[in-house]
């Protein structure tokens, strides 16, 4: 008897390979990596499965986040005129919190208010519905409400399809695509990931907020469509981590990313941190009188390129979160488009190895990616990570940097106006900060971002 | 007994809801979304039911819902839980507007369009399940209707039904924790209640075969949806009416300002029961409201 809702197992099932499969490729998880791999597959003519645990696409994503378009124009040409999008990210801005203060730096541009825009806030349910259809439009079979519970493997150890939670449930393929999101349980199953990452996992929270659109107009100074993008460094009441707040049409998204070892440490529910950042003096006006219309949390895999797994397995592929291709670095948070695509590039590379009957070729995926900004943005940026969540500067810079700017900004005449060297050497030592591993920080930085 | 001449012909009618729908605490505006609607869990139960009852009495059991396009996943996992058919009438106007439209408000219109269209489609039906009422809005008077256009005899609000050896048994709830048992002759339209029955869980193999099937769409008759007894015409803030209160006495504006707050009247402040002792604390209650004299 099966169980009604099985949760995945922990080992990949053993099977005779099969003489004929149900479909050429399997993908896991209706995700953005998932729509996007289903889509390419389903465009190249190969029959194609696409499995969700959910309800429907988006169902279980935490998001009203920013998405950036550049990806989407290979995926769908024209995605700006159809895709559900809240408002266009008109205006960026990096916040730095400390205490009770905080120094922003705001960028605005009217130029990505227009086509072919640069990012735009959407809703995941409404944002991953669109593209799943898309997918089966192009001919790719959604199948909802079913949980892949594990891999269905040969004695030779290649994969060669799934096993759901359902009655019936076993489903084989000649390829099969992971895309099921943070703790791919199908990457481990198949071995892809060398040791366990909680270290590299935050705990992302979130919270919509409703407020009137005229409000969040004027309170955060757009109109029509365009929206805001605000990331903030500290706030997170000392826990590794960022904060963000994003304008929706009328909701708000304001959340916050905790690392998993830090949040263990600091023994603080998110809930609380997340009001305490909604408290401080710089959120505080934004989201004032707003209604709490949801209350979400996610993991967020965000070690970058030094956690990821093999990417390639015998008849199976990794893609976006699954492969930890969250990009998270500091002034950046992007998952969805490194995960759409991977998940293209995914499905190409399965698409070729199909048409080809050469599983070999699936390792065609690995080049594809280290072609395109996927690979190379995170090889880039692979010290960001470790580097944005040390302790200095999640805990010591942006008190440093707010002493600095007030520094400079108090004025105390009669006294003559201190120099920007004696204000730097004071702001360091009051936060416990070496000048050289200021200048040691500055250059890695400058090595991953510059 | 159905025109298929084989067993009883069995129609599931479902409501197609968002059962996560907002509603605008101001003005009462209900927003709803096609991605998380499908039917409530007494649909659920009442295709349950049909389905067991056609197998039982070796029939046929079809889903059928007068919804929007959307709706149309709905009526495919009903085929990969056993339906031997499904049909979608089509409300005939702008997608997605489904449950907002008013004309899905009138039990009376919908009952007439259903049962138009089954007995266009399908025959006469033996039985017709239903849900014991929507769960958007839902008044329960669909079925009566329904009962009403296609004369069945009815049973509404059942927490149990079984059919064995051609007899189809109910169990109602009544007041005061009563039950009423009824023998329902055939052609009858039950609803039920979500208790008892769980829908199947459908499996892989039914679910993808499910998943391209074609699923039937006809219009729904003009004229049943033309008779629209409740139409929403406006939206408004609930104002409550001003509560007249006699004016205070006296000609100093102080003390006529104070008697009309209350400010200074003897009166008992509120107070919270807070004890351990769940009888203690129901004492006092008991003792409060026999000295307000709402009690004897
Ligand atoms: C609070 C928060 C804010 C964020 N903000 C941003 C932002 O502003 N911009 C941005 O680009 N990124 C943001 N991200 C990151 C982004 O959400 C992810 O990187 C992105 O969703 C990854 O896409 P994916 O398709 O790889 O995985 P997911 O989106 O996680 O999709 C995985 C899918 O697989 C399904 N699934 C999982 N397991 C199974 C299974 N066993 N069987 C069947 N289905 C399964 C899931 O239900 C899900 O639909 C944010 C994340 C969080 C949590």
């Amino acid at each position: 008897m099966m169980r009604d809702r099985a949760g995945p197992s922990g080992a990949a099932v053993t099977v005779e390979p099969p003489a004929t499969t149900d479909f050429d490729a399997i993908v896991v998880g209706a995700g953005p990596a998932g729509s996007a791999a289903a889509l390419e597959l389903a465009r190249a003519g190969h029959s194609v499965a696409l499995l969700e645990r959910g309800p429907f696409p988006g169902s279980k994503n935490v998001y009203g986040g920013v998405v950036y378009g550049r990806v989407l124009d290979e995926l769908i040409p024209d995605w700006f005129e159809r895709a559900p999008v809240q408002r266009w990210i008109t205006r960026r801005q990096t916040m730095l919190l400390s205490d009770e203060r905080s120094l922003t730096v705001d960028f605005r541009s009217q130029n990505w208010g227009s086509a072919p825009y640069n990012g735009a806030t959407t809703y995941r349910a409404e944002f991953d519905s669109w593209l799943a259809d898309h997918a089966q439009q192009a001919g790719a079979v959604l199948v909802p409400s079913t949980v892949v519970t594990s891999l269905l493997r040969t004695s030779g150890g290649r994969v060669v399809g799934v096993r759901t939670d359902r009655e019936q449930g076993d489903l084989t393929a000649r390829v099969v695509i992971a895309c099921d999101g943070v703790n791919s349980f199908l990457a481990k199953q198949a071995g892809l990931y060398p040791g366990e990452h909680a270290e590299h996992t935050t705990l992302g929270v979130k919270e919509t907020l409703a407020l009137p659109k005229e409000t969040i107009d004027e309170r955060f100074g757009v109109s029509g469509s365009d929206g805001v993008d605000i990331e903030i460094l500290g706030g997170t009441g000392g826990v590794p981590g960022g904060g963000f707040v994003y304008t929706n049409h009328d909701t708000l998204s304001v959340g916050l990313v905790l690392g998993l070892p830090g949040l263990a440490k600091a023994g603080l529910r998110p809930e609380e941190i997340l009001a305490e950042l909604k408290r401080h003096p710089s959120i505080r006006p934004l989201v004032r009188g707003a209604e709490l219309v949801e209350y979400s949390a996610h993991l967020i895999p965000e070690g970058g390129y030094r956690t990821m797994p093999r990417l390639v397995g015998d008849g199976l592929l990794v893609a976006g979160d699954a492969a930890a291709m969250c990009l998270a670095a500091g002034i950046w948070l992007e998952g969805v488009n490194f995960a759409l695509g991977s998940g293209m590039y995914a499905g190409r590379a399965a698409a070729r190895a199909l048409a080809a009957d050469d599983p070999k070729r699936l390792r065609e995926y690995r080049t594809l990616l280290a072609d395109s900004f996927v690979l190379a943005d995170h090889r880039k940026l692979r010290n960001a990570p470790a580097l944005v969540l040390s302790d200095r500067v999640q805990q010591r810079y942006p008190g440093l940097v707010c002493d600095l700017v007030e520094g400079m900004f108090t004025v105390e005449n009669p006294a003559p106006k201190p120099g920007l060297r004696r204000l730097l050497r004071r702001s360091a030592k009051r936060n416990g900060v070496g000048l050289h591993q200021l200048a040691r920080d500055a250059l890695t930085g400058l090595r991953s971002f510059g | 007994m159905a025109d298929s001449g084989s067993g009883p012909l069995v129609v599931v009618a479902m409501r197609w809801v968002d059962t996560h729908a907002r509603v605008d605490a101001l003005t009462g505006r209900v927003s709803t979304d096609a991605r998380g609607a499908g039917p409530s869990e007494a649909d659920r139960c009442a295709l349950e039911h049909g389905l067991r009852i056609a197998q039982a009495a070796a029939g046929r059991c079809v889903a059928v819902s007068l919804a929007p396009e959307p709706a149309t996943d709905m009526l495919r996992d009903a085929l990969a839980c056993g339906a031997h058919a499904v049909l979608r009438v089509d409300p005939g106007h702008a997608a997605g507007a489904g449950n907002t439209d008013d004309r899905a408000d009138s039990g009376a219109a919908t009952a007439q369009a259903l049962a138009q269209a089954v007995r266009d489609e399908l025959g006469h039906p033996d039985l017709v399940l239903t849900g014991d009422h929507s769960a958007d809005r839902g008044t329960g008077a669909t079925p009566a209707f329904l009962a009403a256009e296609l004369g069945c005899a009815q049973a509404l609000g059942l927490v149990e039904l079984s059919y064995t050896d051609g007899h189809l048994v109910g169990l109602r709830r009544l007041d005061r924790g009563r039950r009423e048992r009824l023998a329902i002759p055939l052609p009858a339209v039950c609803s039920v209640e979500p208790a008892g029955v769980r829908l199947r869980r459908a499996n892989l193999r039914a679910t993808l075969a499910a998943r391209t099937a074609t699923i039937p769409v006809v219009p729904s008759d003009p004229a049943a949806l033309a008779a629209q007894p409740v139409a929403v015409r406006s939206v408004r803030p609930y104002r409550p009416r001003a509560k007249e209160l006699p004016p205070p006495q006296g000609s100093d504006p102080r003390q006529r300002l104070l008697r009309l707050t209350g400010a200074h009247e003897e009166r008992e402040p509120p107070r919270v029961v807070v004890t351990d002792d769940a009888g203690r604390a129901a004492d006092e209650l008991l003792d409060y409201l026999r000295g307000k004299g709402f009690l004897a």
